[in-house]
């Protein structure tokens, strides 16, 4: 199993999944957190955060999974109440109202937690909803790898 | 008399020390010189060293290659890559999974002839390459390569890896260094070094044809199999040779055949049949 470590959040990922972690350069006055991304199929390096530009390209089979860090000012926020990111989903949980970008077949989950002291947000693309039973194993496997540890410095870029 | 044949006994056993040093000395330089793959792809090495060979007698691993030989002893492993991208995300790019192609690009930052490849890759679509195949460019990690340099040849256009444990991972040879990755068998199906877009391209087709072959080949459909021939792959010079020789050999016509030396037109034409005819 591959390992992804950067910026406090490290994945143990499953095989056929591949992924990226990264901060965009803030731009003037702004503060820019930690993405972490993650797809079952070649994640093209021009995918916005959200995973525009990446879910066009899903098939019926794949499963795109997003965690976006907030600021600080976000944490004791009631939005981010939850202790912790979710690592067992369920068909249930998944919408196809549930989407940034919304896609025929397509559907979506978010949630928002606070770990570590680091408020987030989990959104995660399924590519078929008919399919959810099947690809929903793969889905938890990647979640249940995942570790979020408090970064040594709090300072945003 | 005596002195004369004290003299002779002298020079003979001196002469017969030097021989055995200079053969000791041939040893160890043959030994060294198989150590490092040279007489790789030696037809008359019968093959034990050969891709082009051997390695269509057993398809389990048979590898498409191109460039310089390389030495037998690699692996055909095909692990996940881990690393950097030049913009410093930290990024894992699986090669692994049904239906994936990756074609691997080992390129630097510096080398003269991995910019004809750094340009080919700003528009991937004129390589002619499968849509099937993703191309990914690899270079040495950050600690080894100067992230703005690969950045600037990368221009964003191509997914790029940093990882100098992809590089040991593949036995990079050198660059620029290719490996065709096919997701379903978990292992590389082609790899060379070459400089020019082109050889890369005929290496992806050469690899396809081969992985479309074994497939039928498994699907026990030889009978009705078509192999593509060296002119429909687009090879030329050593490459079309070896690849004609690897198609006589799936035909069974071996070294030494009968066939390949006919001794008038009837024997090539058949019976009744003069050049005339053809």
């Amino acid at each position: 199993m591959t390992t992804l470590q950067a910026l406090g959040i490290e994945a143990q990922l499953p095989p056929g999944f591949e992924g990226r972690i990264y901060r965009r350069p803030p731009a003037p006055g702004e503060r820019t957190y930690s993405v972490a991304q993650f797809a079952s199929f070649p994640l093209p390096g021009t995918a916005a955060d959200f995973g525009n530009g990446a879910v066009e390209l899903m098939g019926a089979s794949d499963v795109f999974a997003v965690l976006f860090e907030y600021g600080p000012e976000s944490v004791g926020r009631r939005l981010f109440a939850a202790s912790t990111m979710p690592r067992q989903l369920a068909a249930s949980h998944f919408l196809p109202t549930v989407l940034r970008r919304a896609l025929p077949g397509h559907s979506g989950t978010q949630w928002f937690f606070t770990e570590a002291g680091r408020p987030f947000t989990l959104y995660a693309v399924a590519g078929s909803h008919a399919s959810l039973p099947s690809m929903l194993p793969r889905l938890n496997k990647l979640l249940a790898g995942i570790r979020i540890t408090q970064l040594p410095s709090r300072a945003p870029a | 008399m005596l002195a004369l044949l004290i003299a002779v006994i002298c020079v003979v056993a001196l002469l017969a020390v030097l021989v055995v040093g200079l053969l000791r000395s041939h040893a160890d330089i043959l030994r060294a010189l198989h150590e490092l793959g040279a007489g790789v792809g030696d037809p008359a090495t019968n093959g034990k060293t050969s891709n082009e060979f051997t390695e269509t007698l057993n398809p389990f691993r048979q590898m498409a290659n191109f460039g310089p030989p390389l030495p037998a002893e690699r692996s055909d492993s095909a692990p996940d890559l881990v690393g950097v991208t030049p913009e410093g995300a930290a990024i894992a790019v699986s090669v692994n999974g049904a239906g994936r192609l990756t074609l691997l690009a080992f390129l630097s930052s510096g080398c003269t002839s991995c910019v004809r490849i750094w340009e080919a890759f700003a528009d991937p679509a004129a390589l002619e390459l499968p849509r099937e195949v993703r191309v990914v460019a690899v270079t040495k990690g950050p600690e080894r390569e100067s992230s703005a340099e690969v950045a600037a040849h990368a221009r964003g256009r191509i997914t790029t890896v940093m990882s100098s444990e992809a590089w040991s991972d593949y036995e990079v040879p050198g660059s620029p260094f290719f490996a065709l990755v096919d997701g379903d068998s978990r292992r590389r199906i082609g790899e060379g070094v070459g400089g020019y877009p082109r050889q890369v391209a005929d290496l992806v087709r050469r690899a396809l044809a081969d992985r479309e072959m074994l497939a039928r080949q498994a699907a026990g459909s030889f009978a009705t199999m078509r192999t593509p021939a060296s002119s429909e792959v687009g090879l030329n010079g050593p490459a079309r040779e070896a690849d004609n020789d690897r198609q006589l050999i799936d035909a069974g016509v071996l070294p030494g055949d009968e066939s390949l030396y006919p001794t008038d037109l009837q024997h090539v034409f058949g019976p009744g049949r003069s050049d005339s005819e053809t």
